[in-house]
């Protein structure tokens, strides 16, 4: 957005004539625990000269002032919120915000995570802030609203938010006003008293007035500050003021427009030409006039014009930028373009080419577009495309872009690359999409064949230029994967690679993660994590934080279905770090929590499982990427189940599906299904069969990776359904669905779905009678289960799955594994795991061989006291070492010491 | 409401009234209504507009110019086909 423009931050001074508004003032200063102050009234009424009389009346050690005059091209979210932390820190100090500036940079934070920042940063400010939001009428986006109503919501007690505007803004002004937190001033109030009246005119017009006159004027006028000052103004130098006012009183003509009337009247026609030409300027500055009127004093005569009170608004100390008062530049405005049309498309002209030749792309595109020179505005647009992306003011691009008329759009591909992208940020990519690719796609060619007109293609940067191809198949390839044409996807993910810079960090990160979403897709797991990789180190490079949290959640769902709980826990333990290494959590920090939940739950580590989604809540929802509201509760739901709260599971799934949302990422383990399944292991077979029927699924159906977790589910329910109604054929299906499942899954290496599918075939068989084949697969599954700790699998299968585990703990190479999940390892271990910050916690065993290690009891004394051999002992003490890193039993001891590890009680 | 106009997507004739009279030369500021000042006192804006985005735009102005607003009223079209402009 180029640079900040300090002249918005710029606390007005108070006018020179002025009357005291202390009844105003008053009202103001009355409740310093109100979150908002409202002004709401119309131009012209003096809302700014109440606000500065009242700033002025803080004692300034103890308040701090934070100022922000707001402009039509705010309207971008990012772009309001980058004034509102300038204009906070030119109050309270540079080093201000500075996490909420890194959030204001990375893309995607979400509004809210920007604003709740922001609140933090707040608290730490130690004196009363308070923050003006002026010309407020003039923001029309709903998400600045929104986010408004968000730190209204959130401000802390020491700060006030003052807004200024001509209308109420869309904010939740009856709440508050119920709440006492509403001070509102309105045009009631701001109207000129009597005596008030009387006051400022004998100030403002040099001259004493009859009571009369000053009743006159005052019916006249209501009381209405511009109507007054305009007013006084035409009876300056007057002798005649008493038919001044008679007339004046007596007509019924627009009263701005008969009293500027008089005003112009009075001036000389240099004066006047000056007045009217520079109305189309948005702010004011002696050489920009100079520009734009063709004279060469304009310094002189704006310094003039301040001083005859002629509605110039200082904004800056040093009189370098001026503004006109709204109002009387409206009325400048009509009478220019009712004496000069022409020459208004010529004045916006030389003021677009003046910005430009400061650097002031916005005002400078704005005064090509007011000109309708739509291709010079294009030419800016364009140049300034570059400059804008990376800071992700899409808004902003997509108001220029929209202004150009399609004409001057359709002969340039950058420009209509960049439009694709600034609607995809608000989700329109769609058929229109494809039609713009295609179309700059050609105009690229025409442009590389040197040999097109420019009434055919118009690039301006050659640089850009060359980036497009890369773009477009990028597009393109999201395109194909929202489709769901996987093939697609691929080809022009691929494609991107091929022809993107080596350097093009972030487009060739892009297309490898959407190469590796559409392997995913297809159940190519190795594929999808190795792409997602690039994808992550491409990040990496580019320095996007926020995304490689996003991918990580990713990366670790593809190790989970690969059945490696340790790979996918090391991902969530890096993004931790990663998320938390610059002092305040990256947001997608809260994403890593639920994601370690997650595999805790697997391992049945239940009290770790519970804090971390108990820290990701603390971190808040805003600190969580798009995905994680449904993704919490998922992960709640499944903690509920496994604590026996089935009813508070099944509710906590449907709040899921409401809030369930998706980037790209392939929908491998539907919420309804989960919830099928969960019903079906609870006896509840009608529901999860009514979720079969809706869902057309058969067990004759072909098999697809993206359906794996539905089929699975769909077996689980025929045994259920077996269960209850003693059907055979539901009993056969099953059996044969999940053979073709486990064949799938093998051939894919998802071991996750390989361990679930053999479970449920041994439970299968068992229920056919035909033990042997049972046990044979839950032993595969144990054997599997066993090096990445995997229990969940087998624990909420019940009593069924618990008889038939206990023959595979009697013999076989996973007899041990099987115990263990029979003695309630699980439970052990969620309390070995709980406070142990060992990556590969110590057993409930081993915490009690280490307990008596700690003890002076000698080895077999140990045994004895453990009933174990002296072998069996051994085993455990070097494992203990192992796992402690220490040589010898004095250091385990210690070390267990400073692990705090010796203060558990044996749960048996 | 009649069948096919004054939707809120769709154009429709409105009348505006205002307290006040109001010159011709703000006209541009009203794009596409007519501005017929009354012996009144007050100023009526008249015309199409493309829909309730347009209306909304226009009542916005007058706000902004601070011109007391009297009226807002949907017209039938054939009614005001020839309205006798009288600009001061």
């Amino acid at each position: 957005m180029g640079p900040l423009l300090e002249t918005k931050l710029h606390l007005p001074r108070r006018p020179a004539t002025r009357v005291a508004r202390r009844r105003l003032i008053d009202r103001v200063a009355a409740d310093a625990t109100s979150a908002l102050t409202l002004i709401s009234a119309p131009a012209g009424f003096g809302k700014t000269t109440v606000l500065t009389e009242w700033l002025d009346s803080l004692p300034a050690n103890r308040s701090r002032r934070a100022w922000l005059s707001l402009y039509q091209r705010d309207n971008d979210p990012v772009v309001f919120w980058t004034y509102v932390l300038a204009a906070l820190r030119t109050a309270v100090g540079d080093g201000f915000g500075t996490a909420t500036e890194s959030l204001l940079q990375s893309s995607q934070a979400p509004l809210d995570a920007v604003v709740a920042t922001l609140v933090n940063d707040l608290v730490a400010v130690a004196p009363d802030v308070v923050l003006v939001l002026d010309d407020y009428h003039l923001v029309e986006s709903p998400e600045i609203h929104e986010s408004v109503g968000f730190l209204l919501d959130r401000l802390p007690a020491h700060v006030r938010l003052v807004i200024a505007t001509r209308a109420d803004p869309p904010l939740p002004l009856g709440r508050l006003r119920v709440d006492g937190r509403l001070i509102e001033i309105r045009a009631a109030d701001l109207r000129f008293t009597d005596d008030e009246t009387a006051a400022y005119l004998e100030g403002a017009s040099g001259t004493t007035l009859s009571v009369g006159d000053v009743a006159a004027l005052a019916e006249r006028t209501e009381g209405w500050v511009a109507a007054l000052q305009l007013a006084a103004l035409s009876m300056r130098g007057r002798d005649d003021v008493s038919s001044f006012i008679a007339a004046f009183a007596g007509d019924d003509r627009y009263i701005i427009d008969y009293l500027a009337e008089e005003v112009l009247d009075g001036q000389t026609p240099a004066d006047r030409s000056f007045l009217l030409q520079t109305s189309i300027l948005e702010r004011l500055t002696g050489s920009l006039c100079d520009a734009v009127t063709g004279q060469k004093a304009s310094k002189a005569t704006l310094a003039r014009l301040e001083r005859a009170n002629l509605f110039l608004v200082p904004l800056d100390d040093r009189r370098h930028w001026y503004r006109y008062h709204h109002l009387f530049a409206d009325v400048l405005k009509a009478h220019l373009l009712d004496q000069q049309p022409d020459l208004v498309p010529e004045l916006h002209a030389r003021a677009s080419c003046w910005h430009e030749s400061q650097g002031d792309v916005g005002e400078s595109i704005q005064h090509a577009l007011a000109a309708e020179d739509f291709s010079r505005a294009a030419d800016l647009v364009e140049a300034a495309l570059p400059h804008w992306r990376p800071r992700r003011q899409e808004a902003t691009m997509r108001a220029w872009l929209q202004q150009l008329p399609g004409d001057v759009l359709r002969l340039r591909p950058v420009l209509i690359v960049g439009l694709v992208g600034a609607l995809a940020a608000i989700g329109e990519f769609d058929e229109n999409t494809d039609a713009r690719l295609d179309e700059a796609e050609r105009l690229v060619a025409l442009a590389d064949s040197g040999a097109a007109g420019p009434d055919e293609v118009v690039v301006v940067d050659q640089a850009e230029l060359r980036l497009l191809p890369a773009s477009i198949e990028m597009y393109r390839a999201a395109r194909a994967l929202m489709r769901g044409d996987l093939d697609g996807a691929e080809i022009h993910g691929q494609r991107v690679l091929v022809i993107a810079a080596d350097d093009d960090h972030l487009q060739r990160g892009g297309a490898a993660a959407l190469v590796g979403l559409a392997s995913w897709a297809r159940g190519n797991l190795d594929v999808a994590f190795d792409r997602y990789s690039e994808c992550v180190a491409g990040l990496r490079r580019a320095g996007h934080i926020a995304d490689i949290l996003g991918c990580s959640i990713t990366l670790a769902d593809l190790r989970i279905a690969q059945g490696r709980l340790r790979d996918a826990t090391r991902v969530y333990v890096d993004g931790l770090a990663l998320g938390t290494s610059g002092g305040v959590a990256v947001r997608g920090t809260a994403d890593m929590h639920v994601g370690l939940s997650e595999i805790l739950h697997e391992r049945g580590e239940t009290d770790a499982e519970a804090e971390h989604l108990q820290q990701s809540r603390d971190l808040g929802e805003h600190n969580g990427l798009p995905q994680h509201p449904y993704r919490w509760r998922l992960a709640m739901a499944r903690l509920r189940e496994s604590e026996g709260d089935v009813a508070a599971a099944v509710s906590l799934l449907g709040d899921a599906e409401r809030v369930y949302t998706t980037d790209f990422s392939p929908s491998v383990r539907p919420i309804p299904a989960v919830r099928a399944g969960m019903l079906a292991r609870h006896g509840n077979v009608g529901d999860a069969m009514a979720w079969v029927d809706a869902r057309g699924l058969s067990a004759d159906d072909e098999l697809d990776y993206l359906r794996e977790f539905e089929h699975i589910t769909l077996a689980r329910v025929l045994l259920a359904s077996f269960h209850a109604d003693r059907r055979g054929s539901d009993l056969q299906a099953a059996i044969r669905l999940l053979d073709r499942l486990l064949a799938a899954a093998e051939t894919g290496g998802r071991t996750g779905a390989v361990m679930q599918i053999l479970v449920l075939l041994a439970l299968a068989h068992d229920a056919r009678g035909d033990r042997p084949t049972a046990l044979d697969h839950l032993g595969r599954a144990v054997t599997l289960a066993e090096p990445e700790g995997h229990v969940r699998l087998f624990l909420d299968e019940g009593p069924r799955l618990r008889a038939l585990l206990e023959p595979v703990a009697r013999h076989g190479a996973s007899a041990a594994y099987a115990r263990r999940l029979l003695e309630g390892r699980p439970d052990a271990a969620r309390h070995a795991g709980k406070r142990q910050p060992l990556v590969d916690p110590l057993s409930d065993r081993e915490l009690d061989v280490l307990r008596l290690l700690a003890s002076d009891l000698s080895g077999p004394e140990m045994a004895r006291e453990l009933t174990v051999s002296l072998n069996t002992l051994r085993t455990h003490t070097k494992s203990i070492y192992a796992k402690l890193g220490v040589g010898n039993r004095r250091a385990a001891v210690r070390r267990g010491d400073e692990l705090r590890l010796l203060s558990h009680r044996t749960r048996r | 409401m009649s069948e096919g106009t004054n939707h809120s997507d769709s154009s429709g004739r409105y009348e505006i009234r205002l307290r006040g009279r109001l010159h011709a030369r703000w006209a541009p500021w009203f794009d596409g209504l007519t501005i017929i000042n009354g012996s009144d006192g007050t100023t009526v804006l008249r015309g199409e507009l493309a829909d309730q985005a347009a209306l909304h735009g226009v009542l916005r102005t007058l706000a902004d110019l601070g011109l007391p607003l009297l009226s807002v009223a949907p017209v039938e079209p054939d009614r005001s086909a020839a309205p006798t402009s009288d600009p001061n």
